[in-house]
């Protein structure tokens, strides 16, 4: 009898227990649904004009038609296309450079102005260079990309190295690791968790970037197309091509820190930086 | 000599893209010389169309980084302070800030058009989470033991709260606004180079279209350059202001 | 209970007037070891035992090959020793764990080094984890153990690579008290049962005279060997800390070092 009551408080305190996450979930999700309501609320009310501010029912209605027509499929692949090709480029070259940078002297004093008077400029300005250099289809734009995404890699991969514990690389080589191993057994792994920050900070830079782009220079893709409705004074299809973007923008920045939880789920923070 | 040393490279560079141009290795026309590129920017200079230009982006992009400052950090130190804020606007910046904000240009051009206002609309939206986001984790990280030892002299919340709060709130807070400065500039070139009709993006897509490179470089590389200035001018700010600290 | 012979470690060390100028990245070298000598008997346990900064994890580090030899030699059973490896392993105070790895891959990576058969690998990596007491951790991450489990992964991952001598840097400095005397206990116990000549560095007299054979004390910077005293006191016995010999030993020792430890606190905190 007491075994079958303390089986019942258990289910009783795991069933409490999924409400609470709910509960909070709820509470959480609260002010977003207030403030679609609000905005349904206040296009409908007539104190802004359908074009200023279309209901959200009706921009939902729009990325609907949108998906179904097939439209948002074509355009959110060619921008992640080319967001994503410029940044594994990006990442990939980063971390190669900032590994020259720390190992070698020359490489080091060659880049380290470059890098560091090129990060907080707005790179963006390069924009029309990159069209004269390079065209106005993909190869400008994941130019671009990459110019912009390397940055952030790079500079994170040569603190990440510079700050691993030397002791950790006298043991390795201690247990016999050849200077090989201890670079690529030791060094790069224990640098990985301000790599992989570096490299959550520069994934929204390329989104960023590959939509400016498409933007300046027309065509498909996510930003293409909500130019485009903003020329031909589409209100609604400006709207949701903004709450396109973010739904991108966001899967992509989660997707990010599920990868990185997985694969440093031995480091202490999960921190997950976020975005431009 | 040692800052020369360090920028050293960046020479060579000068250097390489003089010479790079000169000997014909590339196009003149895609990459016009160094010197050619200039006394294309001296030309400008005189005739006054940077200066024209240049004043009118600046002072987009310092309204509305300032009223982004502004609202932000008020927004931030408001949800570190008072839990209710907190509970109703956490969520809302949490959903927003992965958001690319350049996505905003579109919606600022139709309702404001291709004028100043929706330039200054787009830097004060974009730029408001970061610096709400600093003041944010500043406040709240607030030294618990400051906040008991005012308290414990008698002082009122409010008085708490710019005494303390805001002070120690102001490291972050300032690395929060250094985030938005950057992120100003990108908007603001961006903007421009898109849907405007004067400003220094405007008149880098117009001298490109109107095939005049030595003098669009001359302007992407002013605006580069700004951009760089402006963030070390800050960073000097912040460490006179910050000098309490160390 | 698996059998462990003590296996390589009974090499001896010979150091022969070593000089060590320590160069910091900004500001003048400071000579950090002055002419040490010192001869380490095969399978003893001896402590270096000083004041801060008196250079004990300096000289314990250009034994292990981590500093180059600038002055002096240093002499492995007889031969110059060369850079890093497995002949003298080393256990660190900050434990220096592969925080990617999980107990059983830390405790592998030496013994994948010695190119073993794979059966063989394992068996002797579970065997140290269970000697060090971790049995049922070894899919543990580091940043989900104790300061004192992290220390025995250390212990066991170094004495899996059978190294000729054993060199520990405070290897309990990091812990809180009660877990230090626990691992020295525990340590002694290990050591009595397999012993290997280990050069032990700390700066704690009582936990210098519990472990070890002989204690060398060196003095303030830069350091040399001032004494070296001969512990005669029977390790076996478990009630030996309370015993007044043990009382008397560590008296004379710590009179031997509170000069040096007051040296230390004079002298500038950087050069």
């Amino acid at each position: 009898m007491a075994r079958v009551a303390g089986i019942d408080t258990k289910t009783r305190r795991h069933e409490s227990q999924a409400l609470i996450t709910f509960g909070w979930a709820l509470a959480r999700a609260l002010p977003i649904i207030a403030l679609a309501l609000c905005w349904e609320a206040l296009a409908a009310s007539g104190v802004v004009t359908p074009f200023q501010l279309p209901r959200f029912s009706a921009v939902l209605a729009r990325i609907w038609t949108d998906a179904v027509a097939g439209d948002l499929a074509l355009n959110a692949a060619l921008t992640l296309y080319r967001a994503l090709v410029g940044f594994a480029i990006a990442a990939v070259a980063g971390v190669i450079l900032g590994m020259s940078m720390s190992r070698s002297l020359a490489v080091r004093w060659l880049f380290d102005p470059i890098v560091s008077v090129g990060f907080p400029m707005p790179k963006i300005a390069f924009l029309p260079v990159m069209m004269l250099w390079l065209g106005v289809y993909d190869l400008s734009k994941i130019a671009m990309v990459v110019l912009d995404a390397i940055f952030p890699v790079v500079t994170a991969t040569v603190a990440g190295l510079a700050g691993v514990d030397r002791h950790l690389l006298w043991s390795a080589r201690n247990m016999g690791a050849s200077e090989r191993e201890v670079v690529w057994q030791v060094l790069l792994p224990a640098a990985s968790p301000q790599i992989m920050t570096g490299l959550q900070v520069a994934l929204p830079i390329a989104l960023i970037v590959a939509v400016v782009a498409e933007m300046l220079m027309g065509g498909y893709g996510l930003g293409g197309a909500m130019l485009q409705a903003s020329r031909f004074a589409d209100s609604r299809g400006v709207f949701a091509g903004i709450v396109e973007i973010a739904a991108v923008g966001y899967a992509l920045v989660k997707a990010m820190a599920l990868v990185r939880h997985r694969l440093l789920i031995w480091h202490q923070e999960a921190q997950a930086p976020t975005t431009v | 000599m040692s800052v020369l040393l360090r920028y050293l490279p960046l020479i060579l560079l000068a250097a390489c893209w003089e010479l790079a141009a000169r000997l014909g290795l590339v196009s003149q026309l895609a990459l016009p010389p160094l010197s050619q590129v200039t006394l294309a920017w001296i030309e400008m200079l005189r005739s006054g169309e940077l200066l024209a230009n240049g004043a009118a982006s600046l002072w987009r992009a310092g309204a509305g980084l300032a009223l982004a400052i502004a609202v932000g950090a008020a927004l931030g130190i408001a949800m570190a302070w008072w839990r209710p804020v907190n509970a109703a606007l956490g969520p809302l910046v949490e959903m927003f800030y992965p958001m690319p904000k350049s996505a905003l240009i579109p919606v600022t051009v139709l309702w404001l058009g291709f004028g100043d206002g929706s330039k200054i609309l787009l830097i004060f939206l974009g730029c408001m989470l970061p610096v709400t986001l600093g003041a944010f984790n500043g406040a709240r990280g607030s030294d618990q033991a400051l906040v008991w030892s005012a308290r414990g002299m008698g002082a009122s919340r409010l008085v708490m709260l710019w005494d303390v709060v805001v002070p120690s709130a102001l490291p972050e807070m300032l690395n929060g606004i250094r985030t938005a400065l950057a992120l100003a500039f990108i908007l603001l070139v961006s903007a421009e180079l898109i849907v405007a009709r004067e400003g220094l993006g405007y008149l880098i897509g117009y001298l490109g279209a109107n095939g005049t490179y030595d003098a669009m470089f001359a302007v992407v590389l002013t605006v580069a350059f700004l951009g760089f200035a402006a963030d070390r001018a800050y960073q000097a700010l912040v460490h006179r202001l910050l000098v309490w600290r160390e | 209970m698996q059998e462990h012979d003590a296996g390589s470690g009974g090499s001896q060390i010979v150091v022969q007037g070593v000089n060590h100028l320590y160069r910091p990245p900004k500001g003048r070298p400071v000579l950090a070891l002055e002419d040490v000598s010192i001869e380490v008997r095969p399978r003893e346990f001896l402590a270096l035992l000083g004041p801060s900064g008196c250079g004990k994890s300096t000289l314990l580090y250009l034994i292990g090959g981590f500093l180059p030899i600038e002055t002096g030699s240093i002499l492995l059973d007889r031969a110059p020793i060369g850079g890093p490896g497995p002949d003298r392993g080393i256990v660190f105070q900050h434990f220096a764990l592969f925080p990617w790895k999980t107990v059983r891959a830390n405790v592998l990576y030496g013994l994948e080094k010695m190119r073993l058969p794979r059966k063989e690998r394992e068996q002797r990596a579970q065997g140290f984890i269970d000697l060090v007491g971790l049995t049922g951790f070894e899919d543990s991450y580091p940043s989900q153990l104790s300061g004192g489990m992290k220390q025995r992964t250390a212990i066991a991952r170094t004495l899996a690579i059978d190294p000729k001598i054993l060199l520990m840097d405070e290897p309990f400095g990091a812990l809180d008290a009660q877990t230090r005397h626990l691992m020295q206990i525990e340590l002694l116990g290990i050591w009595r049962r397999s012993p290997k000549t280990v050069i032990f560095v700390t700066h704690d007299v009582q936990e210098a005279v519990y472990l070890a054979d002989r204690v060398a004390v060196m003095t303030a910077r830069p350091g040399r060997i001032k004494t070296i005293v001969e512990v005669a006191l029977d390790k076996g016995d478990p009630g030996i800390a309370k015993s007044k010999a043990f009382i008397d030993a560590v008296d004379a020792v710590w009179g031997l070092v509170r000069d040096e430890a007051i040296k230390a606190q004079g002298a500038r905190v950087s050069p």
